[in-house]
């Protein structure tokens, strides 16, 4: 059952879906579904011996293409079919792989993967937003260890990316049309403390306004609204620049560090959003320390303020030099 | 790139992207492979 219900307090959509309660929850290796299909051996995800780069629906969508018309609902508190596309995307078949450990070139060609999946979903009529994220780690909450990703192609906005683009069109009507990330970016740059990683086409930073201690946004220098608009170039710096904060972020603490990577770029539900979207990656590792992780309590789920304990220009110090550190 | 789509027993779709020619090992800090 994938069903949407709208919450008038907030203006936004929850999404429901009970079949999740029953979905593999941490399976020893060598009965992850997410492997190949080995002679002889269970039937994975995967009905191949061997794999690149695979894409599948997965098995316990939060969002259907097929999901019924809800019986549910009132003027007040609509419901709605939770209609969508719920993709899960498979790095490696290494087991035990992770992003941070993968050559740029396997991380260029996964954003090859990223580019194609947005723009094929996104040309789907009732995708309004197409989210490309990976969860990693059980302080995140993972329930298959194998390098994994996933997408979400959402039937509307969701609320977080929708106030971005709000504040991003309110700043570039206030401020002759000029972009908000990008006035970012260069504010960024100037100040350089904040800066953890430069390549030719990206900029990887722990915001001035970060959430989470080590969060890090890694931001297109050129003006452009989605994954699918980068040239040839820019992909692979992309994947260059990806590597290089994965790397620092693993050993920051001397561990593979949890995270979770997002994508926040143009919606696809074909306005125009030339200057407004930006496209940029935002990672938020749940760790403050080693040993200790940043909860999102009281004052963050309940008020939406969240509370940092260490400043962002501390923070980027010790990951950049972990950053640098790891530079071949 | 190469993209193949397939269907799978129930009904769901797989998609296999092979990068031709392009060797490829993991390597560099952070991999726990």
């Amino acid at each position: 059952m994938n069903q949407l219900r709208w919450d008038p307090t907030l203006e936004e959509w929850v999404a429901y879906a009970t079949h999740r309660q029953d979905r593999t929850f941490l399976p020893p290796a060598e009965y992850c579904p997410l492997d190949p299909t080995k002679p002889g051996g269970f039937p994975t995800e995967v009905p191949r011996e061997s794999y690149d780069i695979v894409v599948f629906e997965n098995k316990f969508p939060s969002f259907a293409p097929g999901a019924p018309e809800p019986d549910e609902g009132s003027p007040l508190t609509p419901a709605a079919a939770g209609r969508g596309i719920c993709e899960v995307v498979l790095y490696s078949e290494d087991h035990y792989a992770t992003l941070a450990g993968m050559s740029e070139r396997r991380i260029r060609n996964l954003v090859e993967v990223w580019a194609d999946r947005y723009a094929e979903l996104g040309s789907v009529d009732f995708v309004e937003y197409v989210f490309i994220f990976e969860n990693k780690g059980e302080a995140i909450g993972v329930t298959l260890h194998h390098p994994h990703g996933q997408i979400y192609a959402y039937p509307f906005v969701p609320p977080r990316p929708k106030r971005e683009l709000e504040a991003a069109r309110a700043y570039r009507s206030q401020h002759e049309n000029r972009c908000l990330h990008c006035d970012l970016l260069s504010q960024e740059h100037e100040d350089g403390r904040r800066v953890v990683a430069k390549g030719e086409h990206f900029t990887a930073f722990v915001p001035f306004y970060a959430h989470f201690p080590y969060e890090t946004h890694v931001y297109a220098r050129r003006c452009v609204p989605s994954i699918a608009r980068l040239s040839g170039e820019e992909r692979w710096d992309l994947a260059r620049v990806l590597k290089r904060l994965l790397v620092g972020y693993d050993r920051l603490f001397g561990f593979s560090l949890p995270y979770m990577m997002v994508m926040h770029q143009a919606p696809t539900d074909g306005e125009n959003y030339e200057g407004v979207a930006h496209f940029h990656v935002e990672f938020y590792p749940p760790n403050r320390t080693a040993e200790k992780l940043k909860y999102l309590a009281g004052s963050e789920t309940g008020a939406g303020a969240y509370i940092v304990d260490a400043l962002p220009e501390r923070t980027a110090e010790t990951l950049r030099e972990a950053v640098e550190g790891a530079a071949p | 790139m190469k993209k193949e789509r397939e269907p799978k027993d129930d009904g769901r779709y797989i998609i296999f992207y092979t990068f031709e020619g392009e060797e490829d090992e993991s390597f560099g800090e952070g991999s726990t492979s």
